[in-house]
């Protein structure tokens, strides 16, 4: 059996190899050269770092990374602490409803928002209407629209991670903090914050990671001093002139390193921290709490409040995609079917390119995850370890960084690049940790003696899993297809480098609309048809697997 | 009364933990709530701490009103108390934890030094101050949490199996290390425990608990040998029961005749003995209390007995005899000449030959 181990760790290592660290290395390679002369050395760099306007999108990035994390944190902790403590009807639904702005596009947050609080959106129409201003108010265009649509967007990862720890609290150790003394909120801040630290670091990464990822939310709302929008517009527009795009290039690679450096900082802090469960012999889930009346309403109105913003960004979609000429009116006047019709027309193949390449992404994803799950739950392999760290690393990754390096890597040499198939395989690669995630999540919640007692009855490995564990892994297994697939449905950072003419997918489509003649009314319509679609098959999760999804994602504490 | 419990009754959906229960423990007690698993005396031990809501019922603690009449939460209530899973506070390290409590009542640093120290040492923990409570084993755990609830020297302690993790050696020399510190601080303490001789050795009162009442509360002694029920009896310590139908009932003398398999014994009534409708009871006899005796010099309550099987415990032996088809256990001088096989006479005192309800 030991054989058959090595046999799949050798396939899965040659994946990696294959897929993530040579190209990737192309990029680093590739950022050492010079423009003029070909000759490989650090200038770029310093070049990069000498140049102000560089270290101006660097700070900027940075700034917008930290008031994005000190927002939603500030929005979250309530919440969180609402969701995971205070027994409230309806909470069900309300945490099913604001994990959604996780699987929506961040475009689509981005447009809605426009909509509604552009130069000439619904609120400004509205105020000057009612005289209230003279000029538009700029809610949206600079830094403070950024944080505003991008916190947005990254809420749900602090409440998941926040109400995950408050729950993981065993009741006990406030229940001694308050013996001891310590009143409300003295015991929130010695005890339950520091013990809800670890989870919330798991969280606060992904969350602070993100400005330095996304670079078209930018682009959207006109700024372009950001690093990634900057690193999109090097590369993707400037042919011509080389140092710009190696200077591109070069933001590529300080962005991935920064977003793996703070990555790995944070999941050796929160290894360090991660206090081994001491209590034994405790039945309770966490500490409920029955809130007096005031807290009670308060607690409604703050959820009424968060679940509007969040529910905004579908409906202001939906109303624009059924309307026309929502331009200079506060409300939609004329209802039609018009963009549909015109969608329609360009949809079916951006839809079956999407199906497509996410379809096919998905087999990759299987084929590799459940293996790679095998290894790393169930045997000692050496090196199972770095594969599992490799692998969660590409959610840090950039996916600008993904699709510049496998341009650059699969172009010559193995020349994949000219292929459909490097669509599927990039989407397959970056997408990967989700589903990783889901099959490891499921084997570990998978009692092991399970499958010893098929073992012992005389069947080999492979029987085993295929008769026992595959048939009990299968709900979450099925939880991680769906996740995996809705993330490759709307992944555009890394397709958006490596499309050609006839491979765009329905995000790129997306993209393009907006972005040739602001056709605005297209793009929402396109946008909010993705939504449905998104939506539907977060039900299914929802339906089938929210503890799984909880294991996996929620209460793993730090290993995101 | 120090601490005056009435009436309390909680229940946690359908199950009724603690089923109105009254308590009144004078200052500087010690009081140990005795009973099987899930009888009900950790959440007892929470509605004093604050920790949970009664559904019905009153917790004074010196005089002031804690429950029903308004709400004094845990914090308020000047309390110490041992987890029964200690609760230790995983991100602080071992000082820390003990010195939680101090802080929150600002005392200067070097006061609370001292303190901490002082209790760490009554526990054998001095030297592990900077440790984290995942660098500890189990017991050190327990005796972290013990600290922490002494080192305020509160004026009420509520200990929940603060031993049940260590070591035989040790959790005696702490039994005695608690004891008279509670004695020295004029402490008054409610203690959790499953162990019986832990109940016998730290406590002034014992509330013997099942099913979420009190079913006998009393001094160590009067537990064991006055029993209330057969409840009692079979959870303290050990005895027989012999069944059988009374026959003749005195009730002035507290006296009566039980009808058993091998004959008719004199037995003592229980205090609160009602004589049941169809007569049927059962008769309780510790094996220290059955004597052996060399000739049959009484006429009452002497039976020939065949000893059945010997077991030796150190200092003394536990023989199983039968009479008839009757099997009993006697405790006896570990130089008991007859072997098994053998007979032997036994007297049954029909004052410690109770008949309990
Ligand atoms: N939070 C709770 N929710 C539901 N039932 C509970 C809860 N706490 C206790 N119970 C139930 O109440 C009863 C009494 O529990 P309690 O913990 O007081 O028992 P105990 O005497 O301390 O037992 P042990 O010696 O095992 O610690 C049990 O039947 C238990 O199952
Ligand atoms: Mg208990």
């Amino acid at each position: 059996m030991q054989r058959g181990n090595l046999l799949i760790s050798t396939v899965l290592w040659a994946v990696v190899a294959l897929f993530i660290v040579y190209p990737l290395s192309f990029l680093l390679v590739e950022s050492l050269k010079n423009a003029e002369t070909q000759q490989y050395g650090l200038q770029n760099y310093i070049d990069f770092f000498k140049d102000p306007y560089y270290l101006k999108t660097f700070v900027n990035t940075l700034v917008l990374s930290l008031l994005v994390l000190l927002t939603t944190t500030l929005f979250g902790l309530p919440l969180a602490y609402m969701i995971s403590r205070y027994r409230l009807k309806g909470k069900v639904i309300f945490t099913a409803l604001i994990l959604l702005p996780i699987v929506l596009p961040a475009y689509a947050g981005a447009f809605s928002l426009i909509i509604l609080f552009g130069k000439m959106g619904v609120i400004n129409l509205l105020l000057m209407d009612l005289g209230l201003v003279a000029k538009p108010i700029n809610f949206l265009y600079g830094v403070h629209g950024l944080v505003f649509v991008q916190s947005i967007h990254l809420l749900p990862f602090i409440v998941l991670s926040l109400s995950a720890g408050f729950t993981n609290i065993d009741p006990s150790l406030e229940e001694a903090s308050e013996v001891e003394g310590a009143s409300g909120i003295k015991r929130f801040f010695t005890i339950t914050l520091p013990l809800a630290t670890p989870n919330y670091l798991a969280g606060a990464v992904l969350v602070f990671l993100w400005p330095f990822t996304d670079w078209l939310t930018p682009l959207i709302f006109g700024q372009t001093d950001y690093l990634p929008s900057i690193s999109y517009i090097n590369i993707a527009y400037h042919f011509t002139d080389m140092h710009r795009k190696y200077m591109g290039i070069v933001s590529v690679v300080v962005s991935a390193v920064i977003c793996v450096s703070i990555f790995l900082l944070s999941k050796a802090w929160v290894e360090r921290k991660k206090y081994t469960s001491l209590s034994k012999g405790t039945t309770l889930e966490g500490r409920i709490i029955y809130p007096p009346i005031l807290i009670q309403i308060g607690s409604y109105l703050y959820m009424l409040f968060i679940a509007v913003l969040v529910l905004l960004i579908p409906v202001v979609l939906g109303l624009s995609a059924f309307s026309r000429r929502w331009v200079l009116q506060p409300f939609p006047t004329y209802w039609t079917l018009e963009n549909f019709k015109l969608i329609f027309i360009e949809t079916p193949g951006l839809l079956k390119n999407s199906l497509l390449f996410s379809g096919t992404a998905l087999l990759f994803g299987i084929a590799f995850g459940l293996p790679a799950a095998y290894l790393i739950t169930r045997t000692h392999t050496t090196g199972k370890e770095a594969l599992d760290f490799i692998i969660t690393l590409m959610l840090a990754f950039p996916g600008i960084a993904l699709g510049v390096s496998y341009l650059l890597a699969f172009w010559e040499g193995i020349p994949l690049a000219t292929h459909w198939i490097i669509m599927p395989l990039s989407l397959f690669v970056r997408r990967l940790p989700y589903f990783l995630r889901m099959a490891h999540a499921s084997y570990l919640q998978l009692d092991i003696s399970l499958e010893e007692a098929a073992e012992v009855s005389g069947a080999s490995k492979l029987y085993t899993f295929f008769t026992i564990s595959l048939p009990l892994l299968l709900k979450g297994l099925f939880v991680g297809v769906v996740m995996f697939f809705i993330m490759a449905f709307q992944e555009i950072s890394t397709a958006i480098f490596l499309y050609r003419g006839g491979w765009e997918t329905l995000p790129i489509g997306i993209y393009l609309n907006w972005h040739r003649g602001m056709e605005f009314g297209i793009a929402g319509a396109m946008a909010f048809f993705m939504i449905v679609i998104i939506f539907v098959l977060l039900l299914i999760v929802a339906k089938i697997g929210g503890g799984i999804l909880g294991a996996a994602w929620g209460s793993s504490g730090g290993r995101y | 009364m120090f601490i005056k419990i009435e009436n309390l009754y909680k229940k946690f959906g359908h199950v009724v933990a603690v089923d109105h229960v009254n308590l009144e423990i004078k200052q500087g007690e010690i009081i140990t709530l005795l009973g099987p698993s899930g009888c009900g005396k950790t959440t007892t031990l929470r509605c004093i701490a604050g920790l949970e809501k009664p559904e019905e019922g009153d917790v004074i603690i010196d005089g002031k009103p804690m429950f029903s009449q308004g709400f004094v939460p845990p914090s308020q209530r000047g309390i110490g108390m041992v987890f029964q899973n200690y609760a230790i506070w995983p991100h602080l390290r071992v000082f820390d934890n003990v010195a939680y409590g101090l802080k929150l009542q600002n005392l200067p640093r070097t006061v609370i030094h001292e303190k901490v120290e002082e209790a760490l040492t009554a526990v054998g923990l001095s030297g592990m101050e900077k440790r984290y409570p995942g660098q500890l084993s189990g017991g050190q755990q327990q005796r972290v949490a013990l600290a922490r609830a002494l080192v305020r020297h509160p004026k009420v302690l509520l200990l929940d199996e603060p031993l049940s993790n260590l070591d035989a050696k040790l959790r005696e020399r702490m039994r005695f290390e608690i004891k008279s510190l509670v004695r020295r601080l004029h402490i008054t303490a409610v203690y959790v425990t499953h162990d019986q001789a832990e109940a016998m050795v730290i406590s002034d009162r014992i509330a013997v608990m099942e099913t979420g009442k009190i079913v006998q509360l009393g001094v160590p002694e009067d537990i064991y040998k006055k029993p209330a029920n057969r409840f009692v009896a079979d959870f303290i310590g050990t005895t027989n029961f012999i069944a059988g139908s009374l026959v003749e009932v005195q009730l002035d003398k507290g006296k009566a005749y039980l009808q058993t398999d091998f004959g008719r014994i004199l037995c003592t009534l229980a205090d609160s003995f009602q004589v049941p409708s169809d007569s049927t009871v059962q008769a309780s006899i510790r094996p220290e209390e059955i004597e052996i005796i060399p000739s049959a010099t009484q006429k009452e309550n002497v039976f020939r007995a065949t000893i059945a099987h010997r077991a030796y415990l150190g200092n003394f032996l536990y023989i199983f005899v039968t009479i008839d088809n009757t099997l009993l256990r006697v405790q006896v001088p570990y130089n008991l000449s007859q072997k098994e096989g053998e007979e032997i006479i036994i007297y049954l005192n029909p004052e410690k030959c109770m008949i309990l309800p």
